[in-house]
């Protein structure tokens, strides 16, 4: 995880519109949160964004609140006032069968805490501080993930289609030779064509590593991807965010992938 | 009580009360041992001695007369043999006294001490009255003054015991007070100071070869110690200081300067811009420290579980394929044998990711890597050489220091090889740095899984 500093002047909606702008649905988040300041940063974004927060400052109601009504996404602070881990609500919200995504927020950076909190029913696990795009890119990860969809063999973005069965590539009718790996990152780009995916993200879904990603790794593999997908000439399918991470989308309009 | 308490607290007071009473235990078991084999001893022998002879006395006077046993009577008085001892009457049943040593006949009575009257002076005695035959009393007894003066010294020999023994005891209180104060007020008086935040003092080595003299050394090991990490994170903290501030001061005469009057929209923003790259790259170096932090105090111990070096070793490498490709250089997975290793999968992965990076940045533009895992005799061995210009000798031993970057032109904070050797640490692996000839040999041994 490649923490970075917050910052108050840049106001999440106006410094990345990219992640708002895809076109995705608005949808209901829950931020639990004691600190009032974290919370209303957090909450503004998310509102930048087009989306309904509603901030919780104290664990019991948090619970009460996170189980009584739905949510899309519950962002979950671990240390609340009175000492109550973030974590014990967590589990009692995994013990109603509650399944809606949890994504922890922590100060505690240790790897250890990290597994703790995927461990305790966490779907994704962020430490502070950290940039809003970072979590924007996550929440939006998470919230997708959640609405399952049919069984997805074929995915296109535009004149880009990847065959997840036999695992080909190809873009206007000519194929792409990729290694197994590249396969990955581009069939992860694809599958959440339109949404920011952070660098830490992609290092965690496609090479299955947490640590720190030196210097620039990961944009060396995607511009090396990139220069494969554009090799027979066309726009560029998949876009820098500058400061972000990268988007896979139709060159005009970023839409979402269309799945048969 | 409250003195007494007080008093009890001293440990010196304590050693030499509880050296006082041992001496006084010992000598009063051994004046019982004397007094038993003495006075019991000699008590028994007279008492059997006085019946015997009662007996006798008693027989004779019944088988040859009174007259007899007169003459017998007056024959052992005169005998010169322990007359100072012996005491015999015989009494006739009108009360005359007949013969012996006694001047008046005792109450009749069981056998014991008692008081009697001989020559005229009082006398404590083991008495024994028999009636005996025709109505006569026969009184045979043994003066018991030479046992009573046995008792009086062993009486005051105990007295003298316990004389000695609480001589001992205030002397003792002195003594080893003293000593006490002689051995353990160096290690206190240097306590003392070093409390007073002044580490450099060492606690005076006493000539002794004592117990005293091991816990001197120990403490002054100790204090090298302490002394030794509080310079290293001073120098640490000095360190980040500067290396915080620099940025920092950068920052905020970039802020300034947009802040001015003239300062236009584009300007202002690209001030916010290189603010925020410069803060973040400022809390990477802030995450950087902490991991190696973390790292050092070895929390993380607990979830080790065996590892597939080898495989770690793939990944990376296949992660900084593209890395390697784009400078034009070739990365080598040699020499690839399978082994596993006890510890974290990400953290060696960082490990090997941190070590192949600084071989490719360091390498030149078109080396040639070499990433090696190697199982020798229960250690893992994972190797990262380079072909490229190396690390002079001299240099090789700073590698590793926080924020020591040999060549600054090629960037990084100096924390990487840091934390990589913090995390091997960590795992109770070894990192050494050779020369390859040419370039720059990286081999970290882990200990192997299942050992």
């Amino acid at each position: 995880m490649a923490p970075s500093i917050d910052s108050m002047q840049t106001h999440p909606s106006s410094a990345q519109p990219a992640a708002g702008a895809t076109g995705t649905a608005m949808w209901r988040c829950l931020v639990v949160e004691d600190d009032a300041d974290s919370a209303r940063y957090i909450a503004d974004g998310f509102r930048g964004l087009g989306h309904v927060a509603v901030i919780c400052r104290e664990g019991p109601e948090a619970l009460a609140r996170a189980s009584a009504e739905a949510w899309d996404l519950i962002i979950l602070d671990r240390m609340l006032p009175g000492g109550v881990d973030g974590l014990g609500i967590l589990a009692a919200l995994r013990a109603m069968g509650r399944r809606t995504p949890v994504l922890v927020l922590s100060a505690l950076s240790a790897l250890d805490e990290r597994v703790r909190g995927l461990k305790a029913g966490g779907d994704d696990y962020l430490a502070k501080p950290f940039a809003f795009s970072e979590l924007a890119a996550r929440a939006e990860a998470l919230v997708r993930r959640s609405r399952p969809g049919p069984e997805i063999r074929v995915v296109e973005v535009a004149d880009l289609r990847l065959d997840l069965g036999s695992r080909k590539a190809e873009r206007g009718g000519r194929p792409i030779a990729l290694q197994p790996r590249e396969f990955r990152l581009l069939a992860f780009l694809a599958l959440h064509a339109g949404q920011v995916l952070t660098r830490t993200m992609l290092l965690e879904a496609v090479w299955d590593y947490q640590f720190d990603p030196q210097t620039n790794v990961i944009d060396v593999q995607v511009s090396r991807l990139r220069a494969k997908l554009d090799a027979g000439g066309g726009p560029s399918l998949i876009h820098t965010v500058r400061g972000v991470g990268y988007r896979l989308a139709a060159p005009a309009s970023g839409d979402g992938p269309a799945q048969t | 009580m409250n003195a007494l308490r007080r008093l009890w607290r001293s440990a010196g007071f304590r050693l030499a009360a509880h050296y006082a009473l041992l001496v006084g235990i010992t000598m009063l078991a051994a004046l019982a041992i004397i007094y038993l084999q003495t006075v019991g001893v000699l008590h028994q022998r007279m008492a059997r001695q006085v019946s015997t002879t009662a007996q006798q006395l008693a027989t004779l006077l019944e088988r040859e007369g009174a007259d007899a046993v007169v003459r017998e009577i007056e024959r052992t008085l005169a005998d010169g043999r322990s007359t100072d001892q012996e005491m015999l009457l015989l009494v006739d049943a009108q009360g005359h006294r007949l013969a012996g040593n006694l001047d008046t006949l005792p109450a009749p009575g069981a056998d014991g001490q008692r008081q009697v009257l001989r020559k005229g002076r009082s006398v404590r005695a083991w008495l024994v009255v028999r009636p005996v035959a025709q109505g006569h009393v026969l009184v045979v007894g043994s003066d018991l003054s030479d046992q009573q003066a046995l008792e009086e010294l062993i009486v005051s020999a105990s007295a003298a015991a316990a004389f000695v023994a609480m001589l001992l005891l205030a002397g003792g209180v002195f003594v080893f007070r003293q000593e006490l104060e002689r051995s353990v007020g160096a290690v206190r008086r240097t306590a003392a100071r070093i409390a007073l935040g002044d580490l450099r003092h060492r606690v005076p080595l006493s000539e002794d070869d004592d117990e005293f003299a091991l816990l001197e050394q120990d403490v002054n090991t100790m204090l090298d110690r302490i002394q030794s990490l509080m310079d290293g994170v001073r120098h640490v903290s000095d360190t980040i200081a500067h290396e915080l501030r620099t940025p920092l001061t950068r920052i905020l005469a970039r802020l300034r300067a947009a802040d001015d009057d003239d300062a236009d929209a584009g300007q202002r923003r690209a001030a916010i811009r290189t603010a925020i790259a410069e803060l973040e790259d400022l809390n990477r170096v802030f995450g950087k420290l902490l991991q190696i932090a973390e790292a050092e105090a070895g929390a993380q111990r607990g979830r080790f579980g065996a590892v597939a070096l080898h495989t770690i070793a793939d990944d990376v490498v296949e992660l900084y394929g593209a890395v390697a490709e784009a400078q034009g250089a070739t990365v080598l997975r040699e020499p690839c044998e399978a082994l596993q290793v006890r510890g974290d999968r990400e953290l060696l992965a960082g490990v090997a990711a941190n070590l192949l990076d600084n071989a490719l940045k360091y390498g030149g533009p078109a080396c040639t890597v070499r990433v090696g895992t190697e199982a020798r005799d229960g250690w893992g061995l994972l190797t990262v050489q380079d072909d490229g210009p190396g690390v002079p000798e001299a240099d090789r031993t700073r590698i590793g220091t926080r924020f020591v970057r040999l060549r600054p032109q090629v960037g990084g904070h100096g924390l990487g090889l840091a934390g990589v050797q913090a995390v091997v640490a960590l795992h109770g692996g070894r990192v050494h740095y050779e020369d390859a000839q040419p370039g720059l040999r990286v081999r970290v041994e882990l200990p192997a899984a299942g050992t």
